[in-house]
C-alpha cells in the first residue's frame, strides 16, 4: 500500500527533529502539522501533544523523524532509530533530505509526498459545507479529513520562535504571529462594547414589535435589528456559516450606508427637498379631484349600466365625504410638510433600503383613503355574497350543516321563508351596484399595492445580496474551496514521488446559490388562483405580507 | 327453462330456495315453482273517473289562483283599483278565513298558540311595510320584458313544484317562486303603497289558502269541489275583463285538465303491466349459434 504524507512547505527547510500530525483514520494517509527540533525532553513533548489534544480535538501523535543534515552536523541517524522506541508507532516515517537533492529520501514504504501550503489550507473551507456538528452518514472523505484536521488544529500554530517554552516548533506561524496593536485593543474593548449594544438593541426590537407592523420602515429597522443582534453578540462564530453571515451583515450594511448617505447628498443639494414638499400637497390635492370625478362617475350612469339609484347615490355620497375629510387633513398638514420632509430624508443615513421603506410608507399614507374605501367595498360585496349564497340555499329548501359540512334538506317555518325570500330579492338586485363600487375601488388599490411591491422587492434584493461571498471569491478565492489540483513537482527514480496541492475556487454561482441570505420574502404568499378566488368572494387581500424571518 | 329436467336430481333431498346451504343442485337449479311468486299490476288501482276529476280540482284551482293574482294586479297597475281598498278587502278576507279555520279545525289540539300566530302577523306586515320603499326600486333599472319573462318563469315554477298531495305546510320552492315573482312585479307598481297591497295579497293567495283549502278537504269534504269551482270562475271572470281571448284560452285549459286528463287517465291504465316478485335464475335452452354469424 502506497503511503499518502500531506507535508506543509514551511517545512521543507526546517531542522531536523520530530514530525508532529494525525494519522488520517480509514485512509493510508497522514498529515504532517509541525516539526518539533531537537533538543526535547521526550516527557514534555508528550505533555505538549496531550494538552494540544484536548484542546483541538485532533488526534496529534509524533509520526517519525525528520532529517535536515547541515554542515559540521552528523550523526543523527542512529539517534533517530532510537526515537522510534520512546514514541511507540504503528508505522515510523524517517524522512530526510540531503544537500543538493530536491526530492526525500524515506525509509521504509512506499510513500507519496503531497506538499501543501498550511496557511491556506487552515483558513480554507471545502464546499459542498458540511456541519461539524451534524451527524451525518456520509464518510467524510480524505481531502475533507485534511482540512479539517489543518483547520482544526489551530491552536499549534501559536507557539513561535519567540516563546520561552521547552519545546521549539516549526510552522507556518512559527516565524512570529502576525498582529496589530489596533487589532488587539479592538479585540479586547469588542466584547464589552458587543454586551451593551446586544442589551440596546434587544429594548428596541421589543419596542417595534409593540408599534404595529403595517409600516414597512418599522418591519426593515426591526430586521436590521435582529441582524445586528447576530454580528454583535459577544460569542465568537463557531462554524463557517456563521462567520460569513455576520461578515456579510456587516459589509452590506455599510453598504447600504454608503449608498444612503450618496442620496441624501444629492437630496439635499439644490434645495430638492423644499421643490420636492412643493409638489407635495398639489399632488395629493389632484389624487381627491381625480377620486372625486370618480364617484360623480360611478353615480351617474357608468358605461351605460343602470344602477340601483337609490343605492348608488348613498353610497356615493358617503365615499365623497370620505374624500373630503382627506382633503381639508392634506391642507391642514401643508405648511408643515417641508420640515417633516426634511427631517424624513435624514433617516436616508441609516441606509438606502431605509430611504426606500420609508418613501413606501409615504406613498402607503397617502393612498390610505383608497385603501379605506377598498375595505369597505370589499366588506360589504363580502357580506352581499355570504348573504346571497346562504338565502339561496333557502330559496330551494335547503340548509348548511355545520357539522358535516354539506347542504342537506331543511323544513322551515312560513315566517323565515317570507323574509328569506324578500331579503334574497333585495339582495339580488342590489349585486350590480356594488360589485361594481368593489370592482373600481380593487382596481385602485391593485395599482398602489404593485407600486409598493416594486418598492419591496428592490429593498430585498438589497438586503439578500451576499455582497461579502463575491467580494471573497474575487479577492481571496483561496477561501472558498470546491476541491484541490495536484501538480508534480519532482519526480526523480529513487526517491518518492512529490506533489503540490493547490486550491480550487468556488464557481461564482455557486457562491450567489449557497449563500443566498434568507429575508423575509415578501413573493406573494397566494398563488393566481387563490388570489382570484379571494377577489371574487371579497376577502380582502394583502399580496406582500410579510413573514417574520425566523430561520437560520 | 330449467323448472323440471334438472340433470339427475336426486330426489332425496327435496330442493331449498336458499343460498347459504350447499345443495347437490347446481346453482342455478329452480325445480318446478318455477316464477310461481310472480304477481302483476298488484297495486294498479281502478280509478274511477269521478273521483279523479275531484280531485285534479286541486289542480285546476291552483293555476286560477295564479290568474286571480295575475288580475289583481293589473288592475292596480292600471290604477282601476286603489291600494287602500284592496288592503281593508285583504284583512276581511285575512280574517274571515282565520275565523273558518279555527271553526274548522275546532277538534284538533293547535300546535301555534294564537300569540304565535299574531307574532307571526306582525312580523310579516312590519316587514314588507319596511322594505316595501326599497322594495319597490329594485326592478327599476331592468327592462319591462325581463321583469315579465322572470315572473312568468317563476309563476311557472311555482305551479310545477306545489306540493299537490300535501299543500299544508307550502313547499319550499313554490312559495319563495311565487313571492319572488310578486317582488318583481310588485316593483312595476307606481307607489310604495301599492307594492305592500301586492304583497299582502301575494301571501293570503299562495301562503295562506292552500292551508284553509287543506283544512276544508280534511273537515268538510262537501265544500272543497264547490271552493275550487268559485276560485276558477273568478280566475276565468277575472282574466275575461282584461283579455276576453285570455278567458277563452283559460277555461279551454281548466277544461282539459279537469275532464279530459283524468279521462285519459282512467282509460290507459289497462296498458299497465307492472310485475313484482323475487327473481327466479332462467337457463337457456335454446340453440343460439344462429346469432353467431
Amino acid at each position: 500500500m502506497v503511503l499518502k504524507i500531506f507535508f506543509p512547505q514551511c517545512c521543507n527547510t526546517a531542522d531536523s527533529g520530530l514530525l508532529v500530525g494525525h494519522w488520517i483514520p480509514g485512509h493510508n494517509s497522514a498529515v504532517v502539522l509541525a516539526v518539533i527540533h531537537y533538543p526535547f525532553i521526550p516527557g514534555q513533548v508528550k505533555k505538549y501533544l496531550s494538552e494540544l489534544q484536548s484542546q483541538t480535538q485532533v488526534d496529534l501523535t509524533v509520526l517519525g523523524s525528520w532529517s535536515m543534515p547541515k554542515e559540521g552536523k552528523e550523526g543523527m541517524d542512529s539517534f533517530l532509530k532510537d526515537l522510534s522506541t520512546i514514541f511507540p508507532q504503528k508505522c515510523w516515517l524517517q524522512l530526510s533530505r540531503e544537500i543538493g537533492k530536491r526530492g526525500f529520501i524515506c525509509q521504509g514504504d512506499k510513500i507519496i509526498l503531497i506538499h501543501y501550503d498550511q496557511r491556506k489550507v487552515m483558513l480554507s473551507q471545502l464546499h459542498p459545507v458540511q456541519d461539524v456538528s451534524q451527524k451525518s452518514d456520509i464518510e467524510p472523505s480524505e481531502l475533507r479529513l485534511v482540512f479539517q484536521t489543518v483547520a482544526q488544529s489551530q491552536p499549534l500554530f501559536f507557539l513561535d520562535k519567540y516563546d520561552d517554552g521547552p519545546l521549539k516548533l516549526t510552522h507556518w506561524q512559527s516565524e512570529g504571529r502576525e498582529a496589530s496593536i489596533i487589532a488587539e485593543l479592538l479585540k479586547q474593548a469588542s466584547v464589552p462594547v458587543c454586551i451593551f449594544l446586544t442589551w440596546l438593541l434587544s429594548l428596541w426590537h421589543w419596542f417595534l414589535l409593540f408599534i404595529s407592523s403595517k409600516l414597512s420602515t418599522c418591519v426593515q429597522s426591526g430586521y436590521r435589528a435582529v441582524h445586528f443582534k447576530t454580528v454583535f453578540s459577544p460569542k465568537k462564530a463557531a462554524t463557517h456559516m456563521e462567520f460569513m453571515r455576520k461578515a456579510n451583515i456587516f459589509v452590506s450594511f455599510l453598504l447600504d450606508i454608503a449608498l444612503g448617505l450618496l442620496l441624501i447628498s444629492w437630496l439635499y443639494r439644490e434645495n430638492r427637498i423644499s421643490k420636492l414638499a412643493d409638489t407635495l400637497v398639489p399632488v395629493a390635492d389632484r389624487v381627491a379631484k381625480e377620486l372625486q370625478e370618480l364617484l360623480e362617475w360611478l353615480m351617474g350612469a357608468p358605461a351605460g349600466l343602470k344602477m340601483n339609484r337609490a343605492l348608488d347615490q348613498v353610497l356615493g355620497r358617503f365615499f365623497l365625504y370620505h374624500i373630503h375629510l382627506w382633503s381639508s387633513y392634506i391642507h391642514l398638514m401643508s405648511p408643515f410638510i417641508e420640515r417633516i420632509l426634511w427631517y424624513v430624508g435624514l433617516s436616508a443615513c441609516l441606509g438606502l433600503t431605509f430611504a426606500l421603506s420609508v418613501l413606501s410608507d409615504i406613498v402607503a399614507l397617502l393612498t390610505f383613503h383608497i385603501y379605506c374605501f377598498y375595505v369597505y367595498g370589499a366588506r360589504l360585496y363580502c357580506l352581499k355574497i355570504y348573504g346571497l349564497s346562504s338565502l339561496w340555499r333557502l330559496f330551494r329548501g335547503k340548509k348548511w350543516n355545520v357539522l358535516r359540512q354539506r347542504v342537506d334538506s331543511c323544513s322551515y317555518d312560513l315566517d323565515q321563508l317570507f323574509i328569506g325570500t324578500l331579503l334574497f330579492t333585495i339582495l339580488l338586485f342590489l349585486l350590480p351596484t356594488t360589485a361594481l363600487y368593489y370592482l373600481v375601488f380593487t382596481l385602485l388599490r391593485l395599482v398602489v399595492v404593485l407600486f409598493q411591491g416594486v418598492i419591496h422587492l428592490s429593498v430585498d434584493f438589497i438586503n439578500s445580496f451576499h455582497l461579502f461571498a463575491i467580494g471573497l471569491r474575487i479577492c481571496r478565492p483561496y477561501r472558498l474551496a470546491e476541491g484541490v489540483k495536484f501538480k508534480v513537482l519532482c519526480q526523480e527514480p529513487g526517491t518518492p514521488l512529490h506533489l503540490m496541492m493547490e486550491i480550487n475556487p468556488l464557481k461564482c454561482s455557486s457562491v450567489l446559490q449557497c449563500y443566498r441570505t434568507p429575508t423575509y420574502s415578501c413573493y406573494p404568499k397566494d398563488s393566481w388562483a387563490a388570489l382570484c378566488k379571494k377577489l371574487f368572494v371579497g376577502e380582502l387581500i394583502y399580496p406582500w405580507k410579510q413573514k417574520t424571518d425566523k430561520t437560520d | 327453462m330449467g323448472a323440471d329436467s334438472g340433470p339427475g336430481a336426486p330426489a332425496a333431498v327435496p330442493w331449498r330456495k336458499v343460498l347459504y346451504e350447499r345443495q347437490p343442485f347446481p346453482d342455478n337449479y329452480v325445480d318446478r315453482r318455477f316464477l310461481e311468486e310472480l304477481r302483476r299490476n298488484i297495486r294498479v288501482r281502478q280509478y274511477r273517473y269521478w273521483a279523479v276529476v275531484r280531485e285534479t280540482g286541486l289542480i285546476a284551482q291552483q293555476v286560477s289562483c295564479v290568474a286571480v293574482f295575475h288580475t289583481l294586479w293589473s288592475c292596480m297597475e292600471q290604477g282601476d283599483l286603489v291600494p287602500s281598498t284592496v288592503l281593508w278587502v285583504c284583512l276581511g278576507c285575512a280574517l274571515l278565513g282565520y275565523g273558518l279555520y279555527e271553526i274548522l279545525g275546532g277538534a284538533c289540539v293547535r300546535e301555534r298558540t294564537r300569540l304565535a300566530d299574531l307574532q307571526s302577523a306582525t312580523i310579516f306586515l312590519a316587514f314588507t311595510f319596511g322594505f316595501s320603499p326599497v322594495l319597490k326600486t329594485l326592478t327599476e333599472s331592468v327592462s319591462t320584458d325581463t321583469v315579465y319573462a322572470m315572473s312568468a318563469m317563476m309563476l311557472l315554477a311555482h305551479l310545477v313544484s306545489f306540493p299537490y298531495a300535501q299543500p299544508s305546510p307550502p313547499g319550499s320552492l313554490s312559495l319563495n317562486a311565487a313571492l319572488f315573482a310578486s317582488v318583481c312585479l310588485a316593483s312595476r307598481l307606481p307607489g310604495a303603497l301599492h307594492t305592500f297591497t301586492m304583497l299582502s295579497c301575494a301571501l293570503l293567495v299562495f301562503a295562506l289558502w292552500p292551508c284553509l283549502l287543506h283544512r276544508m278537504r280534511e273537515k268538510a269534504e262537501w265544500s272543497f269541489p264547490w271552493a275550487a269551482v268559485l276560485v276558477c270562475l273568478a280566475g276565468v271572470g277575472g282574466l275575461g275583463s282584461l283579455w276576453p281571448e285570455g278567458a277563452l284560452l283559460l277555461s279551454l285549459a281548466l277544461l282539459t285538465l279537469t275532464l279530459l286528463c283524468p279521462l285519459l287517465l282512467v282509460h290507459l291504465q289497462r296498458h299497465k303491466d307492472n310485475i313484482h316478485g323475487p327473481w327466479d335464475e332462467a337457463e337457456i335452452r335454446e340453440d343460439l349459434s344462429r346469432f353467431l354469424n
